[in-house]
């Protein structure tokens, strides 16, 4: 029960500043959506042009700039507000927590997560009414999918956030990661080789449920489990990564520096 | 059991010249309901074994426990809450009322349980119209006050209060002495506070665990530390001044002699080192032909105790 109380305080305090700061949500939202206006509008010459990009339909550009932003936000999420927390000063205290520091991250991504939902939620719904395109949103087949696909991203942010409790600064990597996570949305799942990468195939599948109107069960059971496994085992290394950091910066005490 | 145990603790930070001793085989234990001030220059290694102590520094090598549970283990933080770092606590964008439930939470308290120390830590800590202000609004005393609320809502056995009075008024930083005083009757709560203030130890701790460049160079009772000072330490008012000749003839025996001039006359600040007679001070005056015009004993407040023993003129 106690750890309940401790879940329910982080995911709390997590949607008390995302509602706090409305101008900096909206803000985020406006860049996002013109980025996507320039893209719609870019992709609209090109196609009319006869050229295909993303070898798929405004339906495809749609679903694939949707999960890169909740990507973006899965993986830099923990990172930032480790980064955030070591500046404020009260990193520590939240190492204080009885439960241990990735009972309080775990809790975190759920804030994340649900935070990310309503972003993207309402970005979707710009996206859809700006391209006069309709998809479908079973909710019941997209929740999980969405859930496998960033747990994922959750294990890159969960490595990137222990290279930043070391080493302090490292939005340069951001950077670089935002341009491969284009690539990873935008490569054909196909192939076994991108099957094993992050975010590839449960974009794919995310797309046919959108797209084609496929429910989770109608999907391919192979590519189910892979994308279990996939989740898993990205989640599993990334929190080793974090641990082995974690330690790192409890041996050195660089917890509270930034 | 002991609220805290300190045993040879020994930290070393690794450096690109080699590893850096911070803390070099510290021990102290401090009892349930003490309040410990934990003394040192900069440097001496007092925020390193006050983050051993919280477990957010894994040590080289020793033992370090809150309430015998090893301070590695996340579990310490059921019995140990603390400020590090002043204000630097709390979150700035959530309100008086917000901070507290959020720490309150993180420690597993049930918004019941949470809701009740709130409002009594509200009220002791005067933040009754801030309730609803944020963080970021408050004066610099205020955010001071509601980070050792914060600390003291999650209801622990043991609080480690890393410099709590720095930044504040006087006035600010006599009302939390109050409220430190008052944690440790009132609520039983063991304190270990570490502080440059040393009004705020003085009128506070019951014991002092002093460091010095990595070890224990002290470790007693501040009335025992004062009174121990206050027995060798003598002031002694000359008539007519004194020359400089016998000064020095009085410093080859009273080494720690310090001596004041003024125009009609002089002062001399005898510290007494251990086993010396206050009589053999009178005697060589008297050899000296010094005119005696008063004697009193000096006073030492904590802050020329701890001067003197990290001088290592003392004890």
């Amino acid at each position: 029960m106690n750890r309940l109380w401790t879940f329910c305080a982080i995911v709390k305090r997590y949607l008390i500043e995302f509602k706090r700061y409305p101008f900096n949500t909206l803000s985020g939202l406006a860049t996002l959506y013109i980025v996507f206006l320039l893209i719609f509008l870019g992709a609209r010459y090109v196609q009319s042009a006869g050229v295909s990009l993303f070898g798929e339909s405004l339906e495809g550009l749609v679903v694939g700039y949707m999960m890169w932003t909740f990507a973006l936000a899965a993986f830099s999420d923990l990172s930032w507000a480790l980064m955030r927390e070591a500046q404020l000063g009260t990193l520590e205290q939240l190492y204080m927590c009885p439960y241990g520091f990735r009972f309080v991250s775990l809790a975190w991504i759920v804030g994340s997560f649900l935070t990310g939902l309503i972003f993207v939620g309402v970005l979707l719904g710009l996206m859809m009414l700006t391209t006069g395109h309709l998809l479908h949103l079973p909710l019941g087949s997209l929740l999980p999918l969405l859930l496998l696909t960033v747990a994922a991203v959750y294990g890159v942010g969960f490595a990137m956030a222990g290279l930043a409790l070391v080493f302090k600064r490292i939005q340069s990597f951001f950077q670089i990661l935002q341009f491969v996570f284009v690539a990873l949305v935008a490569l054909p799942a196909e192939p076994w080789w991108a099957k094993a990468l992050p975010l590839s195939l449960g974009t794919r599948l995310i797309a046919r449920v959108m797209i084609e109107g496929r429910s989770l069960g109608e999907l391919p059971g192979s590519d189910l489990l892979i994308l279990v496994a996939n989740g898993l085992v990205y989640l599993g290394l990334g929190l080793a990564a974090f641990t082995f950091c974690e330690r790192a910066a409890r041996r050195r005490g660089l917890l509270a520096h930034y | 059991m002991s609220a805290v145990v300190v045993e040879k603790l020994v930290k070393h930070y690794p450096t690109r010249s080699g590893p850096v001793v911070a803390v070099d085989g510290v021990s102290f234990q401090v009892e349930p309901g003490e309040i410990v001030g934990l003394l040192g220059a900069n440097g001496a290694g007092k925020t390193t074994t006050i983050k051993c102590i919280l477990g957010l520094i894994l040590p080289t090598s020793g033992r370090v426990e809150v309430l015998g549970v090893p301070s590695h283990r996340p579990q310490v933080a059921q019995h140990v809450a603390a400020v590090l770092e002043g204000a630097r606590n709390v979150y700035w964008r959530l309100s008086v009322e917000e901070n507290l439930a959020f720490f309150a939470g993180l420690q597993g308290l049930s918004p019941r349980r949470a809701r009740t120390r709130i409002d009594k830590l509200i009220a002791l800590f005067g933040l009754e119209e801030k309730r609803k202000t944020v963080a970021n609004l408050l004066s610099q005393g205020m955010k001071q006050k509601l980070a050792v609320a914060c600390a003291l809502v999650k209801d622990t056995e043991v609080v480690l209060l890393d410099e709590p009075t720095l930044g504040l008024d006087v006035e600010t930083s006599h009302e939390l002495r109050r409220l430190i005083r008052q944690l440790a009757q009132e609520e039983g709560r063991t304190v270990l506070l570490s502080s440059h203030d040393m009004g705020v130890v003085e009128e506070t701790c019951q014991r002092v665990v002093i460091l010095a460049q990595g070890k224990v160079v002290t470790d007693d009772r501040v009335d025992r530390l004062l009174k121990l000072f206050r027995t060798r330490a003598w002031s002694i008012q000359v008539a007519g001044g004194i020359s400089q000749d016998t000064v020095n003839r009085l410093r080859e025996v009273f080494p720690l002699i310090k001596l004041h001039s003024f125009d009609h006359g002089a002062t001399l600040e005898v510290e007494l080192a251990p086993g010396q007679d206050f009589y053999e001070l009178l005697d060589l005056l008297r050899e000296e032909g010094v005119e005696l015009e008063g004697i009193s004993r000096a006073e030492p407040d904590l802050e020329e105790v701890f001067l003197k023993i990290v001088r290592g003129e003392g004890r």
